[in-house]
């Protein structure tokens, strides 16, 4: 009797058992925005492209090997990877460390970790901005600060000075995204079994033998979860080198997606920028393919 | 190894009191049983010893040096826990070894210690599994391995037998037992199960609602209860407590419910009108079928409900003056249900219960 009721109430392919319907939404999704736009691309990558004159020929490896010539290019990878890494750590082991501290019962630490949450709503160019502030040289309250702890010259602006830029564009990143890096700590911590614990500090463990010998060791598979997600996040990383340094000074903080960027909206060489691109998603399933190997990571 | 006194302790959670002024004394190389209903604060009793709870007031003393403020990694005891708490990452072997490890014992000692545990475990096939390639006795048996290669000075048990089946709990009491008595380690034993404290315990504590009730030998406590609640709470079947009322009959004063007259021993200070909880163990009963009693030394009368045999001995449940109780005869007796029977109590087996205060008279 019920079972004909709902019948009679929705139509029949949204009671079907059979797959397709329930995948036809999602998969549509793909393939018109991601599917799509990567074939796109990879079309586009074989043509080569004048861009006065806006005629194009079909020279499936003249990008390709423009691309393996380019030294702007091996400077931009050489960037991804160095700005990727050290955001990461930082992250990481802010992330952890905070995580362990807001572990707790205690009153106010709902509180607490809630709050955590806020610089995560801000827009990442709204944060670009307001670190562009923070680092001015004349009213800057960073830079005013590195200035009077004689960390820094005035003479050499943070972000204008070619060894501390892509620093500056760091914190910026640390700032935002350390909160997601202690969400994902903190769930995997306050999910961990109490009682081994307990039953290490009865086998005579400190705080720092339990943490490194228990913690460690089953976080481990959350912390390579959140290594992989912020790490593939932060090699695409476009929003605060645009806003704060446009790529520079010079081309100090031009990373992979900022390269392609520039190729794309100033030299409107879309081909070449679409190689850029591609060359971009490339390194980034190989080196997450490796890390997801070596360290057994399980969605 | 050490004696572990307890003085005056007292614990809070916020408001709420769970222990109250506790006194306990545990001898060198003595098997103790906190025992007790859950929520009686028996476990929380163990991991204060332990020191995974801190004490609100009073104090623990091992071998008379005060402990309440030290460390448990600094306490030299061993604890199993009701769910082993195993390490989950490391293999058997290095669960058992990880105390060591800490405390940089070099690596020959270690596998000699970790071998002999395992030998007398029975681990030897399992050193290199993980935890979750063994099943729940030999996951026990592991976390009683990390125990025992640590030479601690007391060992702490809360409810390890709690989440094995009967056969294996059966068979893991008497290998603990075994293992105390090869070891002499003062071991103090949280359970809720008044099988497992009678067999191994050298003293049985029981605890109700933060109290302790009583304690002494497992005998002792089964033969003379303080009170009501120890009384039910020891013995399988419980020990039958029939609600009645002193009164006299023909001169002798007798434990009435309604017209049923109980027989009592003499030797009490009972009032007439006074009422009493009358308790006698299942076995303390003479149980003599209707057909037969004629002419023999006169009982009370009973229906029997239920019958069942064990093998060695019949349980007989009966209903005696709208009470139910339950008497245990050894002798082959054929009884059906609805039979009446009838039923003498062993005088000197009787334990007498104010109605008032519940304790012993």
């Amino acid at each position: 009797m019920r079972d004909q009721s709902k019948r009679s109430l929705l139509p029949r392919w949204l009671t079907s058992e059979h797959p397709l319907p329930w995948l036809f939404p999602v998969t549509s999704l793909l393939i018109v925005f991601g599917l799509y736009p990567v074939l796109y691309s990879l079309w586009l990558s074989f043509f080569k492209r004048n861009p006065a004159t806006r005629k194009e020929k079909f020279m499936p490896s003249w990008n390709w090997e423009k691309l393996l010539a380019d030294e702007r290019v091996w400077d931009a990878v050489q960037i991804t990877f160095t700005y990727t890494l050290l955001a990461l750590s930082i992250q990481l082991i802010l992330g952890l460390a905070i995580a362990l501290l807001l572990d707790t019962d205690k009153r106010g630490f709902g509180v607490m970790r809630a709050l955590m949450t806020l610089p995560l709503v801000v827009p990442p160019a709204v944060t670009g901005m307001m670190f562009l502030l923070m680092y001015d040289s004349s009213f800057g309250v960073i830079s005013n600060s590195l200035y009077a702890l004689n960390l820094l010259s005035p003479t050499a602006p943070i972000l204008g000075t070619g060894s501390t830029a892509l620093w500056g564009v760091i914190v910026a990143d640390v700032w935002q995204w350390t909160p997601f890096m202690v969400l994902i700590m903190l769930a995997g911590l306050r999910a961990l079994p109490r009682e081994p614990f307990e039953a290490a500090s009865i086998d005579g463990a400190s705080s720092l033998q339990s943490f490194v010998f228990l913690t460690l060791p089953m976080m481990s598979k959350i912390i390579a979860l959140a290594v992989l997600i912020r790490g593939i996040d932060l090699f695409r990383i476009f929003d605060y080198v645009k806003v704060m340094t446009d790529s520079g000074p010079g081309t100090a903080t031009e990373t992979l997606t900022a390269y392609a960027g520039t190729v794309y909206f100033k030299s409107a060489n879309f081909s070449y920028a679409s190689t850029v691109a591609l060359a971009t998603l490339i390194l980034v399933l190989v080196t997450s393919s490796i890390f997801i190997k070596v360290f057994k990571v399980r969605f | 190894m050490a004696s572990v006194k307890i003085s005056r302790l007292d614990k809070a959670y916020g408001k709420v009191k769970v222990l109250h002024q506790l006194d306990l004394e545990v001898d060198d190389g003595k098997f103790v049983v906190l025992l007790g209903p859950s929520g009686c604060g028996k476990s929380t009793l163990l991991r204060m010893v332990a020191g995974l709870e801190s004490v609100t007031g009073g104090d623990i003393l091992f071998d008379d040096k005060r402990v309440n403020d030290v460390h448990a990694k600094d306490r030299n005891i061993a604890m199993v826990f009701q769910n082993y708490a195993l390490y989950a990452h490391m293999t058997v072997r290095k669960n058992m070894a990880f105390s060591m490890r800490l405390n940089k014992t070099d690596k020959k000692t270690m596998d000699e210690k970790v071998n002999w545990a395992s030998s007398i475990l029975g681990l030897d096939d399992l050193l290199d599994r993980l935890p979750k390639e063994l099943s729940g006795g030999q996951r026990q048996r592991v976390a009683m391995g990390r125990a025992i290669v640590r030479d601690p000075d007391v060992f702490l048990f809360d409810e390890p037998l709690s989440n094995l089946d009967a056969k294996l709990r059966v068979q893991m009491r008497t290998e603990i037992k075994d293992l105390h008595q090869r070891l002499q380690t003062t071991t103090i034993y949280v359970t809720h199960d008044q099988i497992e404290a009678m067999t191994m315990a050298d003293e049985v504590v029981v605890m109700r609602g933060g109290y302790i009730e009583q304690s002494g030998t497992p005998m002792d406590i089964y033969d003379n209860p303080n009170n009501l609640f120890v009384a039910q709470f020891i013995g399988s079947p419980t020990m039958n407590t029939l609600e009645c009322q002193v009164a006299e009959h023909n001169g002798v004063k007798v434990a009435a419910i309604e017209d049923t007259m109980l027989p009592l021993p003499g030797d009490r200070n009972l009032q007439v009108g006074q009422k009493i909880f009358y308790g006698i163990r299942p076995e303390h009963f003479q149980i003599t079928p209707q057909s037969v009693s004629a002419g023999s030394q006169p009982g009370v009368a009973g229906v029997v409900r239920v019958v069942e045999p064990t093998g060695p001995e019949i349980h007989v449940y009966l209903t005696l003056a709208g009470q139910d109780l339950c008497a245990i005869t050894r002798d082959r007796l054929e009884l059906r249900p609805g039979d009446n029977i009838q039923l003498q109590p062993d005088l000197a087996h009787v334990h007498l219960f104010d109605g008032e205060s519940k304790n012993a008279i």
